[in-house]
C-alpha cells in the first residue's frame, strides 16, 4: 500500500523541477543501550546476564514536510526537539529509520564552520583542503581563492598555521569558504552568528544575496528575528513530532508564547 | 517520446554517479596529500624520513638479527631481504591501524558534511601505500649499493606495481574496515590489535627463513594459512627474477578479494549504526 503511495510521490516529486524536497513519515528511532558501553569485556558479562537494555529513543515521528524553490524554511523547537537531527537528514548526510525523502538540485550543508579544518596547516591550505571536502577540485578552488580571501579580510593570515588564528578568525574563514557556492539548498544550523558586528552584518548581508540568487535556505535558529527576515515557512517540532507548520509568523508566534507559558524568554 | 525522457533519466542518473565518484576521488586525495604532509611536518629532513625511516629500521634489524637467527635458507642478499620484509609488512601494518580510528576521530566530517564514510579508511590506506611508494626508494638504494655483493636487478620486480600492489591493497582494505567497524564499537579493539599486528609480524617471516626454524609439518603447514607469508613470497620472489605461478597469483586476489569482501560488507551494514557509538 504504502509503496504504491510512495512511487506516486516520487513520480511527481521528479516531474515538478520547483519542489526541492520532500520528505514522508520521516522516523529517526535510536535503539539506546541505558548505560553507555564501549568495551568487550562489560558487553560480554552483560550480554550472557541478558542486562542489555535498550531505551527507544524516538527522535523524529512521522514528519511530512515539502520545500519548494524560494520558499525558505525555518526549523523551530526547544533544544532536543529533533531540529539538527532533521536537518541531518534532509541533508542526506543521516539515513532516517524509516520513511521517504526525497532532494533534487545542488545542495550544501552548513552545519558547523570550518568541521574538518586542519590546526596544523596554514589558512591558505585549509581553504583547499575545506573546498576538497566538498568536493571541489584545487583548479576550481583556485578560481573562488580570491573571493574567499577578500571575504574573510584575513589576507595577512594566509600563510599563518591556523592554530594560530583566534576562534573568530576561524569561524570567519569557515564562513567564506561555505557560502562561496550557489547552491540550490542550503541547510544551516545556528552558524549566523559568527564574529563581530561588521562582519555579521557582512554575512547577512551575502546570505540576502545568496537569496536574491535563488538559494533556498532551510535554518534552524533559535533567533525570532533571522528567520522572521529569512524564512517564509516554519516548522515546529516537539519532542520530535511536528507540533505546527505553515507560515513563519503564525509558527513563530505561536512557539514564543508556548516559550512564555513556560516562562521562557526568547530573543526578539 | 516516453523512450526519450527515459534516456534523459539514465544519462542524470550516470551523470549523478560520476560526480558522486569525481567528488570523492577529490576529497580522498587531498586527504591522502595531507596525511602525508602532516606526518613530517616541522621536521628539517621532511619527506626525505619517508626513506629513511625504513632504511635505518633495516640497518637496526639487520645488526641485530643476522647474529641472533643467522642467514641459513636464505638466498637473498640479507639487507635486502629484511627491508623488503619489513616494508611490506609496515605497509599492512601501518595502512590497517591507523585506518581503524580513522571513522571516529573524523567525527566532525562525517556528521557535519556530506564525506562519504567509505573516504576515511581509503585515505589512511592510501597515505600507506604513498610511504610505501618511497619505501621502495630506500630498497632500490640498497640494491645499488649490494651490487658488489651479488645483487642483481630484474625486469620483473615492476610486478610489484601491477599486480601485487591491487592485490595487496585489496586485502589491506578489507582488514581495515573490518577493523574500523568493531573499533566503532569496541574500542577495545585498538589495544588488542597492536598486540596482534606484533604477534603477526613474529610469525611472517621477515627476517627470517621459514626453513631454518624446522617446523613439523603441522606448524609449516599451519604457517601457510598467514596471507602475509604470501604476499611477501611474491614480493620476494619477483625481486629475486622468478615470476611466480598461477598458484601464488590466485592466492594473492583471492585471499585479496575474500577479505575486501567481507570488511565492506561489515561496514556497509553497520554504516548506518556508526552515530550511536561514536
Amino acid at each position: 500500500m504504502k509503496n504504491a503511495a510512495y512511487t506516486e510521490i516520487v513520480k511527481n516529486f521528479n516531474e515538478d523541477p520547483d519542489m526541492l524536497i520532500e520528505a514522508r513519515d520521516v522516523c529517526m528511532t535510536f535503539k539506546m543501550p541505558t548505560e553507555r558501553i564501549d568495551n568487550l569485556k562489560e558487553f560480554a558479562i552483560k550480554f550472557i546476564k541478558h542486562k542489555i537494555r535498550y531505551q527507544k529513543l524516538e527522535v523524529l515521528k512521522d514528519v511530512n514536510l515539502s520545500v519548494a524553490r524560494g520558499e525558505s524554511l525555518a526549523l523551530i523547537g526547544r533544544n532536543g526537539a529533533g531540529k539538527s537531527t532533521l536537518l541531518k537528514i534532509l541533508a542526506g548526510i543521516v539515513t532516517p529509520t524509516s520513511g521517504l525523502v526525497l532532494t533534487k538540485g545542488n545542495t550544501v550543508p552548513l552545519l558547523k564552520l570550518g568541521a574538518g579544518f586542519d590546526m596544523n596547516a596554514s589558512g591558505k591550505e585549509n581553504i583547499f583542503l575545506n573546498g576538497a571536502m566538498m568536493g571541489f577540485s584545487r583548479r576550481e578552488m583556485l578560481k573562488k581563492y580570491d573571493s574567499i580571501v577578500e571575504f574573510s579580510e584575513l589576507k595577512n593570515f594566509m600563510n599563518v598555521p591556523l592554530k594560530n588564528y583566534s576562534s573568530g578568525m576561524i569561524s570567519r574563514l569557515g564562513f567564506a569558504i561555505a557560502v562561496d557556492v550557489n547552491p540550490d539548498l542550503m541547510l544551516i544550523d545556528e552558524v549566523l552568528g559568527v564574529g563581530d558586528i561588521p562582519f555579521r552584518n557582512k554575512c547577512a548581508a551575502k546570505i540576502d544575496e545568496l537569496k536574491t540568487n535563488g538559494t533556498t535556505f532551510i535554518v534552524v535558529s533559535h533567533s525570532m528575528s533571522q528567520i522572521l527576515t529569512l524564512c517564509q515557512k516554519a516548522v515546529y517540532l516537539e519532542n520530535g513530532i511536528v507540533k505546527m507548520q505553515g507560515n513563519v509568523n503564525e509558527v513563530a508566534k505561536a512557539y514564543v508564547s508556548d516559550c512564555e507559558k513556560l516562562g521562557i524568554k526568547t530573543q526578539k | 517520446m516516453d523512450s526519450l525522457r527515459k534516456s534523459n533519466r539514465a544519462n542524470d542518473a550516470f551523470n549523478k554517479a560520476w560526480d558522486k565518484w569525481r567528488k570523492g576521488f577529490i576529497t580522498l586525495s587531498s586527504l591522502v596529500v595531507k596525511n602525508v604532509k602532516n606526518q613530517y611536518r616541522r621536521s628539517v629532513l621532511g619527506i626525505l624520513w619517508t626513506v629513511l625511516n625504513p632504511l635505518l629500521n633495516m640497518l637496526v634489524m639487520a645488526f641485530v638479527f643476522s647474529n641472533i637467527f643467522g642467514r641459513k635458507g636464505i638466498e637473498m642478499d640479507y639487507p635486502v631481504y629484511v627491508l623488503s620484509g619489513n616494508i611490506v609488512f609496515t605497509l599492512f601494518s601501518a595502512a590497517s591501524t591507523n585506518a581503524m580510528t580513522s571513522i571516529v576521530s573524523n567525527y566532525d566530517l562525517l556528521y557535519k558534511t556530506k564525506v562519504p564514510f567509505s573516504v576515511f579508511p581509503l585515505s589512511q590506506i592510501f597515505s600507506a601505500s604513498v610511504n610505501f611508494l618511497f619505501s621502495l626508494i630506500a630498497l632500490v638504494a640498497v640494491m645499488l649499493i649490494r651490487i658488489p655483493n651479488g645483487v642483481t636487478f630484474h625486469w620483473s620486480m615492476l610486478m610489484i606495481l601491477v599486480p601485487w600492489l591491487p592485490a595487496i591493497l585489496l586485502f589491506t582494505t578489507g582488514v581495515s574496515y573490518l577493523l574500523c567497524t568493531v573499533f566503532v564499537r569496541f574500542r577495545d579493539i585498538k589495544h588488542f590489535y597492536s598486540v596482534l599486528v606484533r604477534l603477526w609480524m613474529y610469525l611472517t617471516p621477515i627476517f627470517y627463513s621459514l626453513s631454518s626454524l624446522n617446523l613439523s609439518d603441522t606448524a609449516s603447514r599451519l604457517m601457510q594459512f598467514n596471507p602475509m607469508l604470501h604476499y611477501l613470497d611474491y614480493f620476494r620472489s619477483v625481486t629475486l627474477g622468478t615470476i611466480p605461478g598461477v598458484r601464488e597469483h590466485a592466492i594473492i586476489y583471492g585471499v585479496g578479494l575474500a577479505v575486501f569482501a567481507v570488511g565492506w560488507l561489515a561496514f556497509r551494514l553497520s554504516r548506518n549504526k556508526f552515530i550511536l557509538h561514536i
